[in-house]
């Protein structure tokens, strides 16, 4: 079923360490994914993205707000998937901190210390989200 | 990456530029060395094909996990159809090489959970590779590799 509103399950699907997937797009129309190392909960209509690099995905959502994520639940056996919107960069403050800290282990837990590094947290909008169940397979 | 990848993802956007995204569960370098085909369950499929056929664009991560060895293919769609031989084959390659990576993270769990993780395909699109991306985290992710960037 699709919602509006983070539902408190997600809040550990979010907090499972797995890589999620995100799309975006340009003002010229061209679409980009990337693997993202964390989704963080800010709360039940915001998430914040970890903004690390100069990337397209960072031009992408200056130019055209919008954006996908999928997060996976490995364990449930299903995805859930964002539709967001960018509202604006945070280099300071309590998402800031505590997302600059969940990166530092997440670098160290996958040996990628010294290239993680938080530069912002980008806090999108939540306009919709949804769980999508996996097929069983044989 | 047709032979080691353990996990892709496309990404596509509508007629008013809004992107979503769709799993991959599988994919091959096509004989011409131009086109890559990737093969995807049943999911939102048709959100998916009208997006195709209305604009066309579409990118594609492929990735090796652990390792993080990253790369996205961009390109131009160029048809679709249904599963035929060897499409579940190809999946199931790419689901044996997933649960093994996965399974020192995942010691306990049972092998049916994480082989549900590659769900079965359900369509197949090809369409033609014009550029290639490092997207391997680290300074040099971003920058194209096919065509070179220039300069």
């Amino acid at each position: 079923m699709r919602t509006t509103r983070l539902p408190p399950e997600i809040r550990q699907v979010l907090e499972n360490g797995t890589p999620s997937a995100m799309v975006t797009c340009s003002a010229d129309g061209k679409p980009n994914t990337t693997v993202i190392s964390q989704v963080y909960y800010v709360d039940e209509t915001h998430t914040a993205l970890s903004f690390q690099f100069f990337s397209k995905t960072i031009r992408n959502v200056r130019e055209n707000p919008r954006a996908f994520v999928c997060v996976f639940d490995i364990a449930g056996q299903a995805h859930w998937a964002l539709e967001l919107a960018f509202e604006r960069s945070e280099t300071e403050g309590p998402v800031f901190d505590a997302m600059d800290m969940q990166i530092e282990a997440i670098a160290s837990m996958t040996g990628m210390s010294g290239i993680f590094k938080l530069r912002a947290a980008d806090i999108y909008r939540v306009l919709s989200v949804e769980r999508v169940p996996h097929r069983a397979v044989e | 990456m047709e032979q080691y990848a353990n996990v892709a993802f496309a990404g596509i956007r509508d007629r008013d530029l809004v992107p979503f995204g769709h799993r991959v569960c599988g994919w091959r370098v096509g004989a011409d060395h131009r086109t890559m085909t990737i093969l995807v369950p049943d999911e939102s499929l048709p959100r998916l094909v009208e997006s195709l056929q209305q604009n066309g664009e579409l990118a594609v991560t492929v990735e090796e996990f652990p390792s993080h060895e990253t790369y996205q293919f961009k390109g131009k769609y160029r048809h679709h159809r249904g599963v035929q031989d060897g499409d579940a084959e190809a999946a199931e390659r790419v689901r044996q090489r997933f649960v093994k990576s996965l399974r020192p993270m995942y010691a306990h769990a049972p092998e049916n959970v994480l082989r549900a993780f590659v769900s079965p395909p359900a369509l197949v699109i090809e369409f033609e590779v014009l550029e290639i991306y490092l997207q391997t985290p680290g300074p040099g992710a971003g920058t194209r590799i096919i065509p070179p960037a220039e300069g």
